[in-house]
Formats: C-alpha cells, structure tokens, sequence
C-alpha cells in the first residue's frame, strides 16, 4: 500500500514539466519533498496558509461547499495544490510553453 | 550755625567709627568670646550710636529696618523647617499620584471566551458613550451580568479608557495622546470589532509566522505509514494525475499566428479513422492480452479493460482489470483491480456504478468495488459444483435498475444467473446443451435487444444457437451453422430507431470471416469475406443502424458501412506494429471505438462523423440492404441444395 503511494508520486514526479512534489500534514509541516529543504519549507508554509484561506472562503460561501483544488498559474510555472482531509499535495509543473 | 554744622560733621564721623567699631565686634564675636572680652571696654563711651542720634534729635530707620531684617533671618531656622515641610510634603504627595497613575495605564488582556451576546449588546448599550465616561461607567458595573451585557470584553475595554481627566493626572499623556483619542473615538461608534468571533482570533496566531517545527525522519516514516495518509495522498494524486494529463496548452494559445496548424486540422477531420490515445500502463498492462473491455454506462469516459495472465512475472497475480480513463490521455489507470485467476470478461456492474465484474479462468466470478481502498475482489463465487468449474469466458448484466441479473456462461455449457447482492450461489443455473446432450462450450453469448429471457450463443464447434433463459423453451433452441471455425464474438442488433432491426446479428470466426444473421433464418445472410486471419472480435455501432466494426489477428480495424459497401470495408487502418487484436467495443456516443491488443495495449480510435454519424435515411436504406442481401441469400442457399445432398461448403 504504502508502496502504491511511492508509485503514484513517482509517477507525478516523472510526468513532463514536473519540478517537485510536497506532500504538507494539516500543520504545514512538509512530511515527504523532492526539492531541497529551504525550498519546500518555504512553499509548504506559503502554500499551506493559501490553501486553508482559499478553504475557509469557500466554506464561508456555502458551510456545505468545500475546495478540492487550488491551481496558480503563473508565467513561469504553475502550482497545483489538492487538499485532502489530513494532507495537502503540492505539485510545482515548469510552463513549458508560453 | 557753623559751629553746629562742625558739631553734626564730627558726630557723623563718630557713628562711623561707632558702627565699624559694631561690625568688628561682631566678627570677633563669631571668632571667640575672650576677643568680646577684650573690645568690651573702647566700645562702652559711646556704647549706643542711638542715643548719640536722639541727641541730635535725627531719627533713624535705617537700623530698625535692619532689625526686621535680622530678626526675620534670627527666625528663619525654626520657620524655614516649617516652611520647607509643605514642601516635602508636597512631593511626596506628587509621588504618590504617579503611582496611582500607574494603576490606571494598567493595560487589560481581553480574556478568551467564546462571544455569546445578545443582539442587544451590539445596538442598545449607549451608556459607556458619554462623555462623562467614568460614571457611568460605575453605573454599568452595576448592572454587570446583566442579560444586557453578557460580553466581558466590553466592560474590560471601557475601563481602559479612562483618560478623559487629563489635567488631573498628566502622566496618563504616557498611555500617548493618539491611542486616547482613537478609544474616544471608538466609544462613539458602535462596537463592531468586538462582534469578530473567537475564531478570529486563532486566525491571527495562524498568519504570524509560522514556527516551522522539524519533524524527525522517524516521524515521517510513521506518518507516511498511516492508513490516512495513504488514503489521502491516493485520492489527492489522482486528481492530481488528471490535471496534469489534460492537455491545456489551448490556454495560452494565441489564434492570430495559427493558420497553418488549422488547416491541418481539416485534413485530419477527413479521416475516418484517428488514433487518439493508447492506454498502458508499464506494471499492469505488459505482455498481457486484453481478454475484455467495457464502457461504463455512467461514466462515459471510463473504459474497463480485463487482461489475461503474464506468464513473465510469476509473483504477479494472474488476474488484472484496469479502468482507464478516456479524459486523460498519457495516464495510469485511475483504478486497478487483480485477482488470482486471469479475468477472461469483465463488465460494469450497470446499475452500480462502482462495482466491477470478472469472469475467470478458474470459474469463479470475482466483484471489485472502487470505494474499497484495496484492490483484490470484495466478493466473489465459491468454486462448487453448483457454479462453475470451467473459465467463464462471457459475463454480462440484463434486466431493469429493479430487476437485473447477472449472468455468466462457462464453456462447460453452465449458464448461471446471480444477484448481485449475493454471490455465494447462483439464483438460477442451466446446462446449455446441444443435440445428444452434448454441452455447449460457450465462448460468447448477446442478450436479443430489449430482451432478458433469449439470447445467441457462440461455442467453439463452430455452432451459434439461440437459447431462452426461461419459460416452455429453456434451453437452446435454434441452430445455426455456417462457420467452419470456433466463434469469437456475437453481437446483435441494438440501434434503436423507427425500425426494429432486433432479429440482425453478426458473428465473428476463426474461419477469417464475419457473418451476419436473422435468428428467424437458419442461413446466414451474408459472409463478409475481406480478412486474412482471424476475426476476433465484431461489434455494431451503437448509434449508425448500418455500421459494425470488427478486429482481425494482423491488426487490422475495419469500419463496415452497409449501405455503402457490402464486399470490402468502408475504413480500414492498420495499428502500428500489427499486434493481433482481441477485442473493440464502441464508446457509447460511437465517436470512439477502443480496440485492445494481444500486448496489453489499448488503442482508442476517433471515428469521422461523416461515418460516424447516421443520416435520417440509414434506416429505410439498411432495410433495402437487407433485402437484397436476403435475396442473394436465399438464392445461394436454392443453389446449394441443388448442387447436391451433401454440400460440405456453404
């Protein structure tokens, strides 16, 4: 099972245009990164307090509504985040065309 | 008179004297007593200079003044203490107003407490707005918990602003002059940021920076080692993958400067048939045979696809369903499934979009569910004499949302008949039987359109029958012979339309031909005859009552348009290696078709509307295809029986 997960990112991971992967806990703690440390601290942190703005936003529009995806789109590169319950995926993808 | 004048000038010289004569003595006095002593006698001739000027009958002021003098400095000891104690007190007192200053800058924490107040609080509460703030404010700690102030918070921050008497005590200017007049200002408007709930609180903490705590590489392992992260990160991935599988380069393009590409587009659009996209996956779908495919009925885009065993990787399990999925292209399979026994046929469970059937090799029928997190079977049929013992080579779901079976077929001739809600034994079960109880061995059947009771059979002695599930007639009934090898497939008729071609419906052999039938003749109408290896698979469009597509072991699709052509395809396109190719079947919009290799790939073809789609008359036309078809039928069939009794070939 564990191993399923492994295979899954690795695959994200290997997809064209991916530069990284962070998995944050609920906490905004990076549990599982392929950049290096002062990069992913700085995304989880950033990231992490965007995507529970964006969460509360969307609750306050409707209690029963909830986020299921946050995309940033930027000029030169995008950051895909998908909340979960308990954990929240960070996906860094290079624009390759522009 | 000068005599007098002489006698006034000499008197005036002798006070002089007199009084410097005084100040020495006074000097000596402060120097010692025995000097007194001594200067005593010069000084008692003319001891008071007074006398001398009474004499002269002059009044002088000058030493009485000086007497004031002296006497007010004699004093000052004792009246200076006097003096000097208000004013000591007086500091002291100025001290002790600083201190009480102090007590008043006292600042106050609002205590944390969840805000439960009255709509009453907010609007009626004029009473800490006055000017004369203090007591009225004395006032309202008076009615403290009252139901009209339940909020605390209020009472505490009033009080803070008891700055309104700055010329009492001027330190309070400390608490700065600003800040004061901010509070003055806020007590005349309505208290709104007080009404912010709790909540807000814990916000605030949370956009302070965050204190980045490391977790330990042990923490990590456990954390990743949780059924919850697990789940999570599953279910977060796979949306993940779907985006970035969608092919948005379309975003940001820039139509002004692409008229080539365009043009290129027509071209294509001319093309009957297109690949898309190929569904493989790496660890699942290698060297395993598509076994069988299946749309979701639901989920227009989900394709189910079962694979046979890989007999180079032993420790695999032999049994393999994937559901892929048509959206993203360059994709995993968005579920996997696996069992122990290669799956032979699959299909979605139609009336429950998240359950998945196999038929396998080993008999047994095996049910996934996509809202379990595990991938092996969540139910599955007991290997008993009651079921089956042969691999069960067709599997499909018939009925009404309310009625509905699922009915396997074995190619030992069993045909069972299962409910879904259980599957330790079959609710209904038959042996399909030939003449001289000779079972059938069954490799496809087809539900007649519409239909849950008769169905065709295909079996591997090359015979079709059609057989009833219940009633006077179970069992097989008619026979119908024509191919000279096993059948593959067996697909009937079920376009709808103002005419009912229910009775049609096409078979594919190991005899490198696709035949079409009418259950009502024994004879087959018409033999396409174009293929140069096995036909394994045939399938009617699902929306062109004339189009059927079939796959051939040299990799080759072929559109059949009726009315258009009977003697060669209407398209044809080779797959890129020639993989022999198993299976196709029809996405339901019949815009698709998915077409599965021996290699475990799948290949999904656009088809060109102009193929794709019928034109009102494809009806009436197919119906005068038929009918010339029958009469070359009909014909042949005269000829053959004249040729002689024993007419081998036909």
């Amino acid at each position: 099972m564990a191993a399923e997960v492994e295979e899954t990112l690795k695959r994200i991971q290997s997809h064209k245009g991916v530069i990284g992967i962070i998995v944050v806990n609920s906490e905004g703690i990076p549990i599982k990164t392929t950049l290096d440390n002062s990069t992913t601290v700085q995304y989880a942190s950033l990231i992490h307090s965007l995507t529970s703005k964006a969460r509360s936003i969307v609750r306050d529009i409707d209690p029963t509504n909830d986020l299921k995806f946050l995309r940033i789109r930027s000029k030169k590169n995008e950051i895909m985040c998908a909340p979960d319950k308990e954990f929240l995926l960070i996906v860094i993808q290079q624009d390759d065309q522009s | 008179m000068a005599d007098r004048r002489a006698e006034i000038a000499r008197k005036k010289a002798q006070i002089e004297q007199l009084r410097k004569e005084r100040k020495e003595k006074e000097i000596a006095k402060k120097e010692g007593p025995v000097k007194v002593v001594s200067q005593s006698s010069p000084s008692g001739t003319s001891s008071d200079p007074d006398a001398l000027f009474r004499d002269l009958g002059i009044s002088i002021t000058e030493p009485s003044a000086q007497q004031t003098i002296n006497a007010s400095v004699t004093s000052s000891p004792s009246s200076g203490e006097v003096a000097s104690l208000p004013v000591t007190l007086a500091s002291s007192k100025r001290r002790n107003i600083q201190l009480s200053v102090v007590k008043v800058n006292e600042t106050n924490i609002p205590p944390k407490e969840n805000v439960a107040y009255s709509k009453e609080t907010q609007t009626i509460n004029p009473e800490p707005i006055e000017k004369d703030g203090r007591r009225k404010r004395s006032h309202s700690h008076g009615s403290f918990g009252s139901p009209k102030f339940v909020h605390p918070h209020m009472e505490w921050d009033d009080e803070f602003n008891d700055d309104m008497d700055e010329d009492d005590d001027t330190d309070s200017l400390d608490v700065s002059a600003d800040g004061s007049h901010m509070h003055q200002m806020a007590h005349r408007m309505p208290r709104v940021e007080m009404v912010a709930p709790a909540g807000a609180e814990e916000e605030k903490k949370e956009e302070e920076p965050p204190q980045v705590r490391e977790l330990s590489e042990e923490e990590k392992k456990q954390i990743m080692m949780s059924e919850e992260y697990q789940l999570s990160v599953t279910r977060a991935a796979r949306v993940m993958q779907r985006l970035l599988a969608v092919n948005d380069t379309g975003l940001t393009i820039d139509y002004s400067g692409a008229d080539n590409e365009g043009k290129d587009d027509d071209a294509l659009a001319g093309e009957r048939l297109k690949l898309q996209f190929e569904f493989f996956d790496e660890r699942w779908s290698r060297r395993r045979t598509i076994t069988s495919m299946d749309w979701s009925p639901q989920y227009p885009e989900l394709l189910l696809a079962s694979y046979n065993a890989n007999e180079d990787a032993p420790n695999d399990p032999d049994g393999v369903a994937l559901i892929w999925n048509l959206k993203y292209k360059n994709m995993s399979p968005e579920y996997i499934f696996h069992c122990q026994s290669s799956v032979m046929s699959t299909c979605f469970a139609q009336f429950h979009p998240n359950l998945v059937i196999g038929g396998t090799y080993s008999g047994r029928i095996v049910l996934w569910d996509n809202r379990v997190n595990k991938r092996t079977p969540v139910q599955r049929t007991p290997l008993s004499a009651s079921s089956h013992t042969h691999p069960v080579y067709c599997v499909n779901v018939v009925g009404t949302q309310n009625a509905h079976n699922l009915i396997s077929v074995s190619t030992d001739g069993k045909l069972c008949s299962w409910s879904l809600d259980m599957l330790s034994q079959p609710q209904d079960s038959m042996e399909l039987q030939a003449k001289q109880n000779k079972p059938v061995a069954a490799t496809c059947f087809s539900f007649l359109s519409g239909d849950t009771n008769n169905f065709i059979v295909g079996s591997e002695e090359c015979t079709i029958y059609s057989a009833s599930r219940h009633g006077s007639k179970a069992g097989i009934n008619d026979i119908f012979d024509g191919h000279q090898g096993p059948i593959t497939s067996i697909d009937t008729h079920k376009v709808p339309g103002q005419i009912d071609f229910s009775p049609y419906f096409l078979t594919s052999s190991f005899d490198w031909t696709i035949k079409l039938w009418s259950i009502k003749q024994p004879y087959y109408i018409h033999s396409f005859e174009d293929n140069n290896d096995y036909v394994y698979d045939v399938r009617w469009s699902p929306v062109h009552p004339a189009l059927f597509a079939s796959v051939d072991g040299e990799g080759r699709l072929d559109l059949w348009n009726l009315n258009s052509e009977t003697e060669v395809p209407t398209a044809s396109v080779l797959v890129d290696g020639r993989p022999a190719l198993n299976q196709c079947r029809w996405h339901q919009t019949g815009h698709h078709i998915s077409v599965g290799d021996n290699n475990g790939r799948i290949h999904i073809y656009d088809v060109g509307e102009h193929i794709a789609n019928p034109r009102t008359d494809e009806w009436s036309n197919f119906v005068h295809t038929q009918q010339e078809l029958k009469q070359h039928a009909a014909e042949r069939e005269e000829d053959s029986n004249l040729a002689g009794t024993g007419a081998p070939l036909r």
